[in-house]
């Protein structure tokens, strides 16, 4: 096999980078459907056709409740059916429970329970359905769709865990804004989601799960009292019982039977009052009693099998009508159901078809109505996700035209389809309508007119959820296998550089030490923490502890490290009574010294932040400096800034260099690590209000000084460095005279020295904007961090060849990862300092907002990745280099190779993998609370990788060709 | 060959290596039945006095038994090794709890004892024997722990057990962070339980060596 020059090296890494981010976007657009969901709130535009909409939404919003309710009530034709309603949520009753399945009744024990609802039932004054539920089939997002008849997709879930009120159009905006009195008893979910609507509310926490009893007491108890009271119109009660029921003993629970007794007492006491205000003449009542999910054999929940998604959907106090079936029904129809019920505008984004049976007992002009309303509905959703819509002038004045294009060919396009079935619906209606004076108008033609509404609704809806929930299984399968091969392409270049450096070079290798050529134990380690990661990634609770992981995992390795080097400190010790080599002696103690550094401040950064989901409580550093008071937080703080920037300017000022560009270096970050502590000092207490216009500026004169510095410094320092024999690298105590023939042809040493200068300008740069941006408490941990980092490479820089170059990338990598966690991330977005991501901005932008806060979250991968530069320049490589073929390309393949490819190589391993293990767990019941959100960090951590290794690979490329351009014409500068 | 002539203490037979594996392991579960049956404790319930137990038990049989093995004899006598095994219980306890603390253990008043028990505990499965049989013979300590090239079933017999017992350790604590809410996953019962289970793997490791040893040495005679 040729051996890789390093023109090819670079363009196949780069090929494999972008076929992973093409196989990547290709898997995320797929997965992540994003739909067009429909802004804004349905008003009284809903009841005119689409299209010939020149009402503006504006004009009723501005109307008061009342007015609206009435201006409502006259637009829709239809005169409420009730005036009041009461939702009753049983909280994981399967349907099967009280309507049996297949036509069969429910279990006998059930069905006793259940006595007084199963004789509702049977008089025909309930009205029962099985309301098939969508996955997640997890509250939140199954009340969501109750009340606004849309079926969320994955995005939409993941980021609404922050932000839980709910904010598209639903059922109680509406109720809310035509005047409606609400009332919320149980669950808290409601108070979550619906902040500020409720006029009385007792929440419960659905948190005890052990709590069967008291769940359900906290409800009834304000029973009594509330059905006496008439000055609500809408009482929500979610119990929550029966779902703890399941989750401690399953669907066979002896605890069953009494909950859903207890259940059924409830139902008897609200339907005695119903009949009994009735009477009163306090007006009509409805009682719907719906159930948010279902339950599998075990209790549990969250998946999509049948024992999961078939809920309950009863109606008590529809006009007495005995059904001799039990039909099957979405549970997104009860939105559209409830709004045409009560007389409001049906949300905007539902996806819902009303209940026939709901209508059956209205007269049928209403009914035509209802569906007619609904229609319209789903057309303007329709039209907003295919925006070519044939039919979309056609509704307003050219379809009377089309009467004649008949029932014939509605089978073909999907479009077309339901183009054509709208238009036979509505044709069929205004025939009925005008036919509706005479005589002649028959049963036969308001029939089929239902009928072919129905026909439409249902395949509109279908059609419309099946774009929100399928996912495009070919589009997934090329991104997985692109993904794939971009794994595949970027390790085989990572081993077929390993195998021509540790084999193809043995004759050179003699005098190294053996542990190059054996297979050590830290190397078996190192890939033994890929698999490790990659297998815990299929368990919840490991992605929810990652953090553990890498504490374990990162502390261990520093344990291989303090064995190996006790390893060659004894062996130095053996020899030291033959030759007397002190000095040899004194790098072993001082690789030890890192070491314990390394371990102790490893130590300090897993315990400062008690991260993860389960042990959040547990104390932690970072809890109990908060709890000693602010002053503590903030003198450490100062130190810990204090010590970052001296140690930074410590380096740069120890460079012996006397030019005027490194002069101005220092001065730039000088003058900035003072600003910085000058805002710490003055400003941090403030930054949460963010008006503060001086602090800003600061904030603002800081990012420019930072970035001007280091961008100039990247610029121009390999245009100015000397070209000398004094050496700026501190650590390359062993020039071999090979290494200095070489050095004859390129500028080595100079291309070192610039990039020891500019890797220390990165590190700085980064250290300084995560002071000012960090939480105060993150402070010291970035002292840690920056401390970990030098004492790793200087360790690494001194152990020479004791390690593999490839194991300690990788154990930056890994160190990268340990610190990420360490500042407080977790694998749930709730864990993302979004107060951060505003500092220094003075009018509000998403997308410098976005990056301010990817450089908080991403602090320490990218300080990782950042160093790396001067890690090349510390590290001594000189062993490695083949001196009788050596090129020019090849010195910057054996500088640029590994630290370039080895975070690329291990961060598409453990993304390829990832996208695996969501595919498997897409029916997961955490699919949506933990996997997800890991697969967002997971693509954000790549788009780090990515960046830090471009960053990195720029910055060799081009100070090695100015320094080379330089050499071959020493006059011209 | 050379390195047996040298110290003809380090010829050990098997039938010795097995006496002395099976009264450790015997040792440890007479720990786990006082434990049980006359104070009624058990490691999940009452970890600090279970560990102390165990460990109680566990060390002087440890310390009589491997000051045998002792190297140069004709220089350090048995009370001499004894007291070797006595002061590096201590030490190894440190190196354990140090250990431990660096790879996450909690920090805290309320773990304290516990984490001292534990480590006196793993102090007398890994270090108090090679105390015992070498002192602070740095070469020896070296060529067992940091090489990991032990000669001889004495070496073995020191080396397998005490590495067993820090991976089962390390193994031991993957279950803490679940979620699982079992009494057992709290620091240090699962650990405790994974070096008990490494330190008999590798006592039964190190016996079978001993006997392959054996074999081989005779076979060597016999040619």
């Amino acid at each position: 096999m040729a051996p890789l020059t390093c023109t090819k090296l670079s363009l196949i890494t780069i090929a494999g980078v972008v076929t992973q981010i093409i196989g990547l976007s290709f898997f995320v657009f797929g997965f992540f459907p994003v739909k067009p969901a429909l802004p804004g709130t349905s008003g009284s535009e809903s009841f005119y056709v689409p299209a010939c909409d020149f009402f503006s939404n504006q004009s009723d919003t501005t109307l008061p409740s009342d007015q609206l309710k009435s201006l409502y009530q006259e637009l829709s034709g239809i005169p409420p059916s009730f005036d009041r309603l009461i939702l009753m949520i049983v909280d994981g009753l399967p349907a099967e429970f009280v309507l049996g399945k297949d036509g069969k009744p429910p279990n006998k024990q059930f069905k006793e329970a259940m006595s007084y609802t199963q004789s509702l039932l049977a008089s025909g004054s309930a009205i029962g359905h099985h309301a098939k539920a969508a996955p997640p089939t997890v509250t939140m997002p199954r009340l969501k769709a109750m009340v606004s008849g849309a079926i969320g997709g994955f995005l939409d879930v993941a980021f609404n865990f922050n932000t839980q009120a709910m904010t598209d159009d639903n059922l109680l905006g509406q109720f809310f804004k035509i005047g409606w009195k609400m009332v919320m008893l149980g669950d808290e979910t409601w108070l979550k989601l619906f902040p500020g609507l409720f006029k009385r509310h007792d929440g419960v926490s659905s948190f005890y799960v052990k709590d069967t009893v008291q769940v359900d007491q906290n409800v009834s108890r304000h029973l009594g009292d509330e059905l006496s009271k008439d000055d609500w119109d809408l009482l929500i009660l979610h119990y929550l019982g029966l779902d703890h029921v399941g989750h401690i003993g399953g669907r066979n629970s002896v605890l069953m039977a009494p909950k859903m007794k207890e259940m059924d007492e409830v139902v008897k006491l609200i339907h005695s009052s119903i009949n009994q205000s009735q009477g009163n003449g306090q007006g009509r009542t409805l009682l719907m009693i719906v159930s948010d999910h279902g339950m599998t054999e075990n209790g549990n929940h969250g998946g999509s099998t049948y024992e999961e998604t078939d809920t309950l959907a009863l109606f008590i106090g529809l006009r007495n009508h005995v059904f001799d079936y039990v039909s099957v029904i979405n549970q997104i129809d009860i939105a559209p159901t409830l709004a045409l019920l009560f007389g409001v505008p049906i949300p905007k984004n539902n996806v819902g078809v009303l209940i026939r049976e709901a209508f059956d007992s209205l007269k049928e002009d209403k009914h035509l109505r209802a569906l007619e309303l609904n229609s319209w509905q789903l057309l303007r959703l329709l039209q907003a996700q295919l925006s070519g819509l044939p039919c979309r002038n056609f509704s307003c004045d050219a379809f009377y035209d089309h009467q004649s294009s008949g029932s014939t060919d509605c089978d073909h396009e999907t479009e077309d389809m339901l183009c054509c079935l709208y238009m036979e619906a509505t044709t069929l209606y205004t025939s009925w309508k005008s036919k509706r004076g005479f005589e002649s108008a028959s049963n036969k033609d308001y029939s089929s007119a239902a009928a072919a509404y129905y026909k439409f609704l249902k395949s509109a809806s279908e059609w419309l959820s099946r774009r929100s929930t399928d996912k495009p299984v070919k589009l997934l399968a090329l991104g997985l296998a692109t993904m794939f091969i971009s794994t595949v392409i970027l390790s085989s270049l990572m081993f077929c550089r390993l195998r021509e450096i540790y084999h193809g070079g043995k004759q050179q290798s003699l005098n190294l030490n053996d542990s190059m050529n054996g297979w050590s134990l830290d190397e078996t380690f190192i890939l033994c923490v890929i698999l490790i990661l990659v297998s815990s990634m299929t368990s919840s609770s490991m992605v929810e502890e990652e953090h553990y992981i890498w504490y374990f995992l990162i502390s261990t390795f520093y344990l291989l490290l303090l064995r190996k080097t006790a390893q060659s400190l004894c062996a130095v010790r053996f020899q030291s009574s033959f030759f007397t080599q002190n000095g040899q002696s004194r790098e072993g103690y001082f690789r030890m010294c890192f070491v314990f550094l390394l371990l102790t401040s490893g130590r300090v950064l897993g315990g400062w932040h008690q991260g993860g989901v389960n042990w959040t409580s547990l104390p932690d550093i970072s809890k109990w400096l908060e709890q000693a008071g602010s002053q503590h937080v903030k003198s450490l703080q100062l130190i810990s800034a204090f010590l970052v920037i001296s140690i930074g300017l410590f380096a740069l000022f120890s460079i012996e260099s006397k030019g005027k560009c490194f002069q101005m270096v220092r001065l730039s970050f000088l003058i900035s690590g003072l600003l910085v502590l000058l805002h710490i000092t003055k400003y941090q207490d403030y930054t949460f209000s963010s008006t503060n216009y001086g602090a800003t500026l600061l904030v603002q004169i800081i990012y420019a000084i930072l970035g001007v510095a280091t961008i100039g410094t990247v610029v121009a320092l390999p245009w100015v460095i000397p070209f000398s024999t004094s050496k700026i690298c501190p650590t390359d105590n062993t020039i071999s005279p090979l290494f200095l023939s070489i050095h004859e042809k390129f500028p080595l040493v100079e291309l070192r020295d610039s990039l020891y200068v500019i890797g220390w300008a990165y590190v700085l740069c980064w250290c300084l904007l995560q002071l000012l941006l960090q939480q105060p408490i993150n402070t010291t941990p970035i002292l840690l961090l920056l401390l970990q980092i030098l004492a790793g490479t200087l360790y690494f820089a001194r152990s020479g060849t004791h390690h593999k170059e490839w194991v300690e990338i990788a154990a930056f990598y890994y160190l990268g990862m340990a610190g990420h966690f360490a500042l407080g991330n977790s694998n749930t977005l709730a864990t993302i300092d979004v107060a951060g991501a505003f500092i220094g901005i003075s009018s509000h932008s998403t997308l410098l907002s976005g990056i301010l806060m990817f450089i908080i979250t991403y602090a320490s991968p990218m300080f990782i990745l950042l160093s790396l530069v001067m890690y090349i320049s510390m590290k001594n490589m000189a062993h490695l280099v083949i001196p009788e073929k050596a090129g020019p390309g090849d010195h910057l393949m054996m500088m640029l190779g590994f630290p370039c490819l080895l975070p690329l190589v291990i961060n598409s391993i453990l993304l390829t993998a990832y996208t695996v293990v969501l595919l498997l767990m897409q029916n997961h019941l955490f699919v949506w609370s933990v996997f997800s959100p890991k697969y967002l960090y997971v693509c954000a951590t790549a788009v780090c990788t990515y960046i830090g290794v471009f960053i990195v690979a720029a910055t060799g490329f081009y100070a090695y060709f100015v320094l080379v351009m330089r050499k071959q014409k020493p006059y011209s500068c | 060959m050379k390195e047996l002539e040298k110290n003809p203490q380090s010829t050990i037979s098997s039938s010795q290596v097995f006496f002395i594996h099976v009264c450790c392991g015997l040792a440890l579960a007479a720990g786990f039945w006082v434990a049980h049956h006359v104070y009624s404790l058990n490691l999940v319930f009452d970890p600090t006095k279970t560990l102390c137990l165990i460990w109680a038990i566990e060390f002087p049989v440890v310390i009589l038994l491997f000051s045998c093995c002792r190297q140069k004899p004709e220089k350090c006598s048995y009370f001499t090794a004894i007291a070797r095994g006595l002061l590096g219980l201590p030490v190894g306890a440190l190196l354990n709890a140090l250990g431990a603390l660096a790879l996450g253990a909690p920090v805290g008043l309320q773990y304290l004892e516990k984490t001292v028990n534990w480590s006196l505990l793993m102090s007398s499965f890994t270090f108090v024997p090679t105390a015992c049989v070498y002192g602070s013979s740095w070469t020896d300590w070296h060529r067992i722990f940091a090489c990991t090239k032990p000669n001889g079933p004495l070496e073995f017999m020191l080396c397998l057990p005490a590495h067993g017992a820090v991976i089962g350790a390390w193994f031991g604590a993957w279950p803490m962070p679940l979620d699982w809410e079992r009494p057992w996953q709290d620091w240090p019962i699962c650990v405790s339980y994974g070096a008990i289970a490494g330190y008999v793997v590798g006592m039964v490791g190190s016996f079978g060596l001993a006997l392959i040893m054996h074999a081989g040495r005779k076979q060597l005679k016999a040619e």
